[in-house]
C-alpha cells in the first residue's frame, strides 16, 4: 500500500483512512471539492497545532500559525507533489512558519539525528494547568524532560498513527527501519523520567 | 479495533491509534496515557477548526497571508479582552486598525504603509463583508463592523513601482 499504485484516485475519500484518505482529499480539493478541504482541516489541524507548540509557541501564536500554514495550503493546493505525504509537508511548513515567528530559529533542527536525541531538554515543557492527578503531573514532566526530537516523535505517533507517522518519517529523512527503535528508546527514556518522578510505569 | 473495521470519515482517537502500534502491552499503555494527557494538557482551542474553515472561504486564491504583530501586552490576552489597535504585516506592507466601541460592533479606523487606494474587506463570520477603499495616504475607516471572527483582506491597488496583491490575514476574535 506503500509504493504500489495508488488506490486513492479510484475511491471516494470518505471511504478511506489514514493517508489514503487525506491524498484523496487533496485531490478532490484541488477539484473544487470544499467537503475534502474541511475534512482535511478537521482531521489534520491538531497534528498542524501539536507542531506548532512543540516549536515552542504560545497558544495564540499558535493558532495564527496553524491558520497560516491552512491558508498556505490552500494556496498551494497544486504544488504539493506528493499527495500521500501531505501530512509531511504540514508538518514541514508548520516549523518553518514556527520559526518565522521564533525569529528564525528551528527548536527541532532539520532532521532528527542519534545526537539530538540524547540531549535532554532543559527548558521542558510549561506546567499544564488542566492537570489535576499527580500522575498526569508526573507523567508531563518526564516528557518535558525529553529531548524534543524523541517528544515530536511521540506526539506525532500518537497523533497521526503509527502508518501515517512512519510513511511521514522517511519523507522526513529518517531511515527506513530506524523510526521503530527509535521510537522503542524514547519510551525507554520517558519510563525513566516518570521513575525518576516517583511514577510507577 | 481494526482499521478496516473503522467506520468511513472517522479517524481513530489518539489512545486508538496506539492499540495499532506493535509495541509491547506495557509501551502501549504508556502511549496511551500520553496520548490522553496531551489532550488534557493543551487540548486544540474549541474555535480553531471553524476559524480555520471560515479563512480559508476565499475566491482569489493568489493571496500572500499576514502576520499579526502582538506586542508583549498583548500575548495570551486576545480572546479576553479584545484589543484597541491591532497590526499585521506582510513584506513592506503594515496595516493598522484602532478599533472602538460602536453600536453592534466596532467602528475601525485604519492605516496602510505604503499608502495609496487599495481596497479593504473585512470578513466577519455570519455577516456580509464590510468593504471600504483607502485614501491615497493609506487611511480608511468602517463606521461599524459586527463583532465576531474577523478576517482582513487588502486588495492592494496597481501602482508605479507596486503589482496589484491581496493579502489575507489569519481569523482573529474581535
Amino acid at each position: 500500500m506503500t509504493d504500489g499504485q495508488p488506490p486513492f484516485e479510484d475511491v471516494d475519500w470518505r471511504e478511506l483512512t489514514g493517508y489514503e484518505r487525506h491524498a484523496a482529499c487533496l485531490v478532490a480539493a484541488r477539484a473544487g471539492d470544499t467537503k475534502a478541504l474541511d475534512a482535511l482541516v478537521t482531521d489534520l489541524t491538531r497534528l498542524v497545532w501539536s507542531v506548532a507548540r512543540g516549536q515552542g509557541l504560545d497558544r495564540t501564536a499558535a493558532e495564527d500559525v496553524v491558520q497560516t500554514v491552512w491558508l498556505t495550503l490552500l494556496r498551494n493546493l497544486h504544488a504539493v507533489a506528493e499527495p500521500r505525504a501531505l501530512a509531511n509537508w504540514l508538518i514541514i511548513t508548520t516549523r518553518r512558519e514556527a520559526m518565522k515567528f521564533r525569529g528564525g530559529r528551528d527548536r527541532v533542527g532539520p532532521l532528527p539525528d542519534d545526537a539530538m536525541e540524547q540531549l535532554p531538554s532543559v527548558e521542558g515543557l510549561p506546567e499544564a494547568e488542566a492537570l489535576r492527578s499527580d500522575r498526569d503531573r508526573m507523567l508531563w514532566r518526564a516528557f518535558g524532560h525529553l529531548p524534543y526530537e524523541c517528544q515530536e516523535l511521540l506526539r506525532l505517533t500518537v497523533l497521526a498513527g503509527r502508518a501515517e507517522y512512519d510513511y511521514v518519517a522517511e519523507k522526513l529523512g529518517m531511515p527506513r527501519g530506524s523510526i521503530g527503535p527509535k521510537r522503542g528508546r524514547c519510551i525507554k527514556r520517558l519510563r525513566g523520567y516518570l521513575d525518576d518522578e516517583g511514577g510507577m510505569s | 479495533m481494526n482499521p478496516t473495521e473503522r467506520p468511513p470519515g472517522r479517524t481513530p482517537a489518539g489512545e486508538e491509534r496506539v492499540l495499532e502500534l506493535g509495541l509491547p502491552a506495557e509501551d502501549k499503555r504508556l502511549l496511551a496515557e500520553l496520548a490522553a494527557l496531551l489532550e488534557l494538557a493543551d487540548p486544540l482551542p474549541d474555535d480553531l477548526v471553524v476559524r480555520t474553515r471560515f479563512a480559508m472561504e476565499l475566491d482569489d486564491l493568489d493571496y500572500e497571508v499576514a502576520t499579526w504583530q502582538r506586542d508583549d501586552q498583548l500575548v495570551g490576552v486576545r480572546g479576553a479582552a479584545a484589543p484597541n489597535t491591532i497590526t499585521f504585516t506582510v513584506g513592506d506592507l503594515t496595516v493598522m486598525v484602532s478599533l472602538a466601541p460602536a453600536a453592534n460592533g466596532n467602528r475601525f479606523d485604519g492605516w496602510l504603509v505604503p499608502g495609496g487606494p487599495h481596497r479593504i474587506e473585512v470578513r466577519v463570520d455570519g455577516h456580509e463583508p464590510a468593504t471600504t477603499s483607502a485614501d491615497e495616504g493609506g487611511r480608511f475607516a468602517l463606521q461599524e463592523v459586527p463583532k465576531g471572527i474577523t478576517q482582513i483582506v487588502v486588495h492592494m491597488a496597481e501602482q508605479i513601482g507596486q503589482r496589484a496583491r491581496t493579502v489575507v490575514t489569519p481569523t482573529i476574535v474581535l
